[in-house]
């Protein structure tokens, strides 16, 4: 996917820039503030890297003039400021998420995954239930009862797959290709390393899953029993 | 922190209403006196006059009869005498030989005044124990058989004129109190009105805002304008210290800032290329300690930045599940072991709390990252909860916690209990921090077969 990243210090911008190229994306990248305003203007991108501190314009401002024009691209912030000072934050101006320099690239690469998947997804406001399990896949968060819990890729596509059709029992091999698509190489193992982690996760909800002996896997939501 | 003045200064207040009321006594005090002086005066002038009277009308009455001198009294000069009712008269007449011719002939006689012997003067005396004023009437007979002075002398008690002078001081006492406290009121209400715009000065200082450093304007009279001039020169300075730390902190945000995450970009870089075995183990070691770096300069900026803003920002009323959350979802990474479970836990009623929210999210962030750090091995859970007056903030791990004796060294700057391993730094030292300019506090639960919990107490906002 495109990617835009505005950050004027070279060292940095090359090492996100070639991060990200490494893993199949196109990234253009721009050190100056203003030249990058005027690019975001005709060209759609997927993702939009934005330091604060640029010559030209600074990241805020790129900010503003993006959600005025009513672009929705998601945005990730680098910042380098102390919030001494700060009376708004990057996300009260419509960022979608932030990371304060130095930060971990791990980090940056998988916030950044998890923005441009947000985005392509397009999903609508859709909350899907099952007992006490509550998911709401736009802003992929996940309740049990009152308490707010935080999966991991996987185990919230793996939760989603099941949550969308309480009672029915999927096998191993439908849940390997809902999760890891055609082209990884996965084993049925894997599927029972996520069953488990997300077993753990939901613990203490009243709804459950349960394991059927030679087939697969459901979910009970546990309010009938 | 007010340090106490040792001494307490008096107010002007009461400075100037001690002086005044002194100088208004002293004055009451000569005024009496001159009244008393002038009553004493005149009631003699008076009373004075009647006895004069008395005596010429006695000393008239004197005649030759048959050769001899004889007395007829008259009445009318012991009415005159008789309109001081309470007091009583003595008189003698004494014939031109120097006999006494009637009366009290043991009345002394008034020293004749020098030179013209005949002058009417009334004089102090005392008789048969008795203060009274004493005066002498002089007639001179010319007559064939009776030739020479005859004297009548005559005598008063002093009740009468001790009364009316007592009446008049009395009257002009009373007079010159009221005046007195007419004027001391006058004066009070005069100080407290010139005293008033001291008074409107220090009420607009306190009132300000505690981040508002601009000039104070309130319109005072002349005197007060060095006064004013001061707090404006003290607060100008101060501003400036405060916009320098600000600045000096911003820039070495940015400046320790930029070059650490090119340094890590480098290392990163590094990372994916190809190296023997021990180069390795020395790449890690770089690695571990950039990020020790990072994490140490982060929690640094971010102390500073706490205290400036506990002495420089309005709190305001937020709703702490919102910046607890937002903390949990900035401080929890998405590269997390994903076998740890990581939950948030709110009530439905949103507690709000009197705070900095960007403080407040400094001060959970970094309790949740030292739980990630050191103490969570399967499960983190933060959890917003309120009470009748207070709202809490819990993080609590599975992690082995930290046992009681520790708790102290744990919120002070830098403690570590193995210094070599990542400290917990400044982590527990910023909530604490935060805590406390929140009026809250910072504090731990023993370690229990759940986990280990850090609680930020907060008062509640209603």
């Amino acid at each position: 996917m495109r990617i835009l990243l505005v950050e004027d210090t070279h060292d940095v911008g090359e090492a996100i820039a070639k991060r990200f190229e490494a893993t199949g994306h196109a990234v253009d990248w721009e050190t100056n503030g203003r030249s990058a305003a005027e690019i975001i203007d005709f060209t759609e991108y997927a993702l939009i890297i934005l330091d604060v501190m640029l010559p030209g314009m600074d990241g805020f401002e790129i900010l503003k003039s993006i959600r005025k024009s009513g672009n929705a691209v998601p945005v990730l912030i680098l910042t380098a400021r102390s919030e001494i000072d700060d009376r708004v934050s990057a996300l009260d101006l419509g960022a979608d998420d932030y990371l304060v320099k130095p930060f971990d690239f791990r980090e940056l690469e998988a916030r950044a995954r998890v923005l441009m998947r947000r985005h392509s997804g397009g999903e609508a406001t859709n909350l899907i239930k099952c007992g006490d399990i509550a998911v709401d896949r736009a802003t992929r968060s996940v309740h049990v009862g009152q308490r707010e819990i935080q999966l991991k890729r996987r185990e919230l596509t793996l939760l989603e797959v099941l949550v969308a059709r309480p009672g029915r029992v999927f096998s191993k091999d439908e849940l390997l290709d809902q999760l890891f698509g055609f082209e990884e190489a996965a084993n049925a193992n894997a599927i029972e390393l996520y069953v488990g982690r997300l077993r753990k996760k939901l613990e203490g909800a009243k709804a459950h899953i349960v394991t059927v002996r030679g087939l697969g896997y459901q979910l009970v939501s546990g309010d009938a029993s | 922190m007010h340090p106490e003045p040792s001494a307490h200064q008096p107010s002007l207040f009461a400075r100037l209403a001690r002086r005044i009321s002194l100088v208004l006594g002293i004055g009451a005090a000569l005024l009496v006196s001159a009244a008393w002086y002038y009553a004493d005066t005149a009631a003699d002038k008076a009373y004075d006059r009647l006895l004069v009277g008395a005596a010429l009308q006695m000393a008239e009455s004197l005649a030759v009869e048959d050769g001899k001198l004889s007395v007829r009294l008259p009445a009318s000069a012991f009415e005159l005498l008789g309109l001081a009712d309470r007091d009583r008269i003595f008189y003698r007449v004494i014939d031109t030989n120097g006999r006494t011719l009637t009366g009290y002939d043991d009345l002394q006689d008034p020293s004749p005044p020098e030179g013209n012997s005949d002058a009417m003067r009334v004089e102090e005396g005392t008789y048969k124990g008795e203060d009274v004023r004493i005066t002498r009437a002089t007639r001179v007979l010319a007559d064939p058989a009776v030739t020479g002075r005859a004297y009548v002398i005559v005598a008063q008690t002093n009740e009468a004129r001790s009364a009316l002078t007592r009446e008049l001081t009395l009257r002009a006492t009373i007079l010159v109190i009221v005046m007195s406290l007419l004027a001391f009121a006058g004066a009070m209400l005069a100080i407290r009105y010139a005293l008033q715009p001291v008074e409107h000065l220090g009420t607009a200082v306190r009132r300000r805002d505690p981040h508002d450093l601009t000039p104070v304007s309130v319109n005072v009279p002349r005197e007060l304008d060095p006064f004013v001039g001061s707090i404006n020169h003290f607060m100008g300075r101060l501003g400036e210290r405060v916009d320098l730390l600000q600045r000096f902190i911003a820039d070495a945000a940015h400046q320790i800032r930029t070059p650490l995450t090119a340094l890590t970009a480098q290392i990163d870089l590094l990372g994916s290329g190809k190296m023997s075995k021990a180069d390795r183990q020395h790449f890690d070691r770089v690695k571990e300690r950039t990020g020790e770096l990072s994490r140490l300069t982060n929690q640094l900026l971010s102390h500073a930045m706490v205290i400036h803003r506990a002495d420089s920002v309005q709190l305001e009323p937020i709703s702490l599940v919102d910046v607890a959350r937002r903390a949990w979802r900035a401080a929890v990474p998405i590269t997390v072991d994903p076998d740890i479970v990581v939950s948030f836990e709110a009530p439905e009623d949103r507690p709000f709390v009197l705070g900095d929210a960007v403080s407040l999210r400094e001060a959970i962030v970094n309790v949740i990252d030292n739980a990630l750090r050191h103490g969570a091995r399967h499960r983190l859970e933060v959890r917003v909860s309120a009470g009748e007056t207070q709202a809490l903030v819990e993080v609590e791990d599975d992690g082995p916690g930290i046992p009681p004796e520790g708790w102290e060294k744990a919120m002070q700057r830098f403690s570590t209990s193995k210094s070599h391993e990542g400290s917990s730094g400044l982590g527990f030292a910023i909530a604490q921090e935060v805590a406390k300019a929140h009026g809250g506090s910072l504090s731990f639960r023993p370690r229990n077969e759940r986990g280990f919990v850090v609680v930020l107490t907060l008062p509640l906002y209603c």
